[in-house]
């Protein structure tokens, strides 16, 4: 079952508008931890404090700066702040499509499903021609005062939307400071057969999150005040880049 | 504990490892498959564009900093004295080291280990989850290039699990512009079905899905998403240049270090100290 619609809009190109409901697509499943005082146990809270006095700031004198250079702010008013809002507007704009493979997953932020809002007659003929084309529309809009950029697809008859980061959000390769280093034809050659020999197809749903009940078990266990045998994690040894050739030809053989 | 820092699995913290915000890597570990091994270090690959503030006091314009209080106490906790907890009951908790987290498995929480290949574009977006980049550590730099330009070769992309604190994350491993990125993966039962959202009626009208069509095939681009800059950020920009000119900036009270003199200065005076006492 999706989950809750949290917004309504209507999907605009040309002169088509589909009206359509957001959905959150995900649910994540996990343990919740909190943080504790050693000596006693007790729940810790989280406070602003002043980095001059050494103390708790109430609400009442916080206010909001934006750092220049360490120690030096401009103040900003929170109503000023507001001015710099986006209009609110219910319109989910389509600038222009692009083949979905083109996407790379580095942009993909959050996914939604639209639901129809209104006659299906639209939505169904807008994801069947997606879905037939292969195509994604980069759009553009305007949800709980932030500005979004998306891409909207199709996947059966379901309409999905993809929040997308900005560009300038994901920081380039090149300030990795990679250096490129020198391959054998015959390097590259046996890592791609076994590589090819290691291909499977994907089935997400056989990747089954194990760790999740271990997690559970070791809880349970010290709940019953049982003690915990420490493993400690081991770190392979590298392989060296002479021994590289060798330790594929091995690997190889050893799948092959 | 070792990092003060909202860490993955802090209470109240959105736990995905990219969250410690450190400059170095956030995890260090090794990729292995098969029989090769490369050592790696897990760094951010995307940073947040909003521009960000920092709360003040108002009374000095002391920067606020977020730090654990205990209401027992009334007190501030040094972050040596906060311990991870599991909630048994109302207000009963149950500590829970680093250590005997890692026991979890073990085998995960320093090793990436690639089990399968699979075609990159055979995995459905609404798996992915945050991206980052894997550099390679010292002596892994030609294993590390090797893997990033075979999977670009093949379209191929890696699937691992990794363990980091609390959580394990289902991982994709794939060749981007001659780095390796890995990209965490929702679980396949986190995904929502979409069955009671779907249109009630599932007739497609021929002639509107050829008309929408068209209208697709011109609007069709390559995807280049330089294009669209965030509008609010560069009003945000525009505002506080405009506040720089009118009012000015305000100027927050020095503050010592935390932690005082670190060793290297100590290292430092005393060496210094011991050539004067040797030129004597």
């Amino acid at each position: 079952m999706a989950g809750r619609a949290i917004w309504k809009g209507a999907v605009h190109f040309g002169d088509l508008e589909v009206p359509v409901k957001l959905h959150t697509a995900v649910k994540e499943n996990r343990i919740q931890f909190h943080l504790l005082h050693q000596p006693d146990g007790v729940k810790l809270q989280q406070q602003m404090v002043c980095a001059y006095e050494k103390t708790p700031v109430p609400a009442a004198e916080q206010t909001k700066g934006f750092e220049l250079e360490e120690g030096r702010f401009i103040l900003v008013d929170p109503e000023e702040l507001e001015e710099t809002e986006p209009q609110s507007s219910r319109l989910i704009e389509v600038h222009e499509f692009v083949k979905t493979v083109q996407i790379d997953p580095i942009f993909l932020e959050r996914l939604y499903y639209l639901e129809p809002d209104a006659s299906p007659k639209g939505y169904n003929a807008l994801a069947a021609a997606l879905e037939e084309l292969d195509a994604a529309g980069v759009c553009t809009w305007t949800m709980r005062k932030r500005s979004y950029l998306g891409a909207l697809q199709a996947r059966g008859k379901l309409l999905r939307l993809n929040t997308l980061r900005y560009a300038d959000e994901v920081i380039p390769v090149t300030s990795l400071g990679l250096r490129k280093f020198s391959l054998s034809d015959k390097e590259l050659k046996i890592g791609g057969d076994l590589i090819n020999q290691l291909t499977v197809s994907f089935e997400p749903q056989k990747f089954a999150n194990e760790h999740l009940a271990k997690l559970q078990g070791l809880l349970e266990k010290k709940a019953r005040g049982e003690k915990i045998a420490l493993l400690r994690p081991r770190r392979l040894p590298p392989t060296a880049p002479d021994q590289l050739l060798k330790a594929l030809e091995a690997s190889l053989k050893q799948v092959a | 504990m070792k990092t003060p820092e909202p860490r993955p699995g802090a209470a109240q913290q959105s736990s995905s490892p990219g969250d410690e915000r450190a400059v170095h890597g956030i995890w260090s570990g090794t990729i292995s498959f098969s029989l090769v091994a490369i050592p790696v270090q897990l760094v951010k690959a995307v940073e947040p564009g909003r521009v960000s503030f920092r709360l003040l006091h108002d009374k000095d314009y002391s920067p606020l900093v977020r730090r654990m209080f205990c209401p027992r106490e009334g007190a501030l906790v040094p972050p040596e004295e906060i311990i991870r907890g599991f909630e048994i009951g109302p207000g009963k908790y149950l500590a829970v080291t680093d250590e005997e987290l890692e026991s979890v498995s073990p085998e995960r929480s320093r090793t990436i280990e690639i089990v399968d290949f699979i075609d990159l574009e055979e995995v459905a977006p609404v798996y992915f989850d945050h991206p980052y980049y894997l550099i390679p550590a010292k002596g892994g730099e030609k294993a590390y290039g090797l893997l990033a330009e075979v999977m670009s070769r093949t379209s191929k992309a890696g699937l691992a699990k990794f363990v980091l604190h609390e959580r394990e994350y289902p991982v994709l491993l794939k060749s981007t512009a001659g780095a390796l990125a890995l990209i965490t993966l929702h679980y396949h039962d986190e995904i929502l079905g979409a069955e009671d959202i779907l249109p009630p009626e599932a007739e497609v009208d021929e002639e509107e899905k050829r008309r929408i069509k068209t209208s697709i095939k011109n609007l069709l681009a390559d995807f280049d998403p330089r294009k669209y800059a965030d509008a609010r950020r560069q009003r945000i920009i525009d505002l506080l240049k405009k506040k720089a000119k009118e009012q000015g900036e305000v100027e927050a009270p020095a503050v010592a270090e935390e932690g005082g003199e670190g060793p290297a200065d100590l290292i430092a005076a005393l060496e210094e100290s011991m050539r004067r006492v040797k030129q004597q």
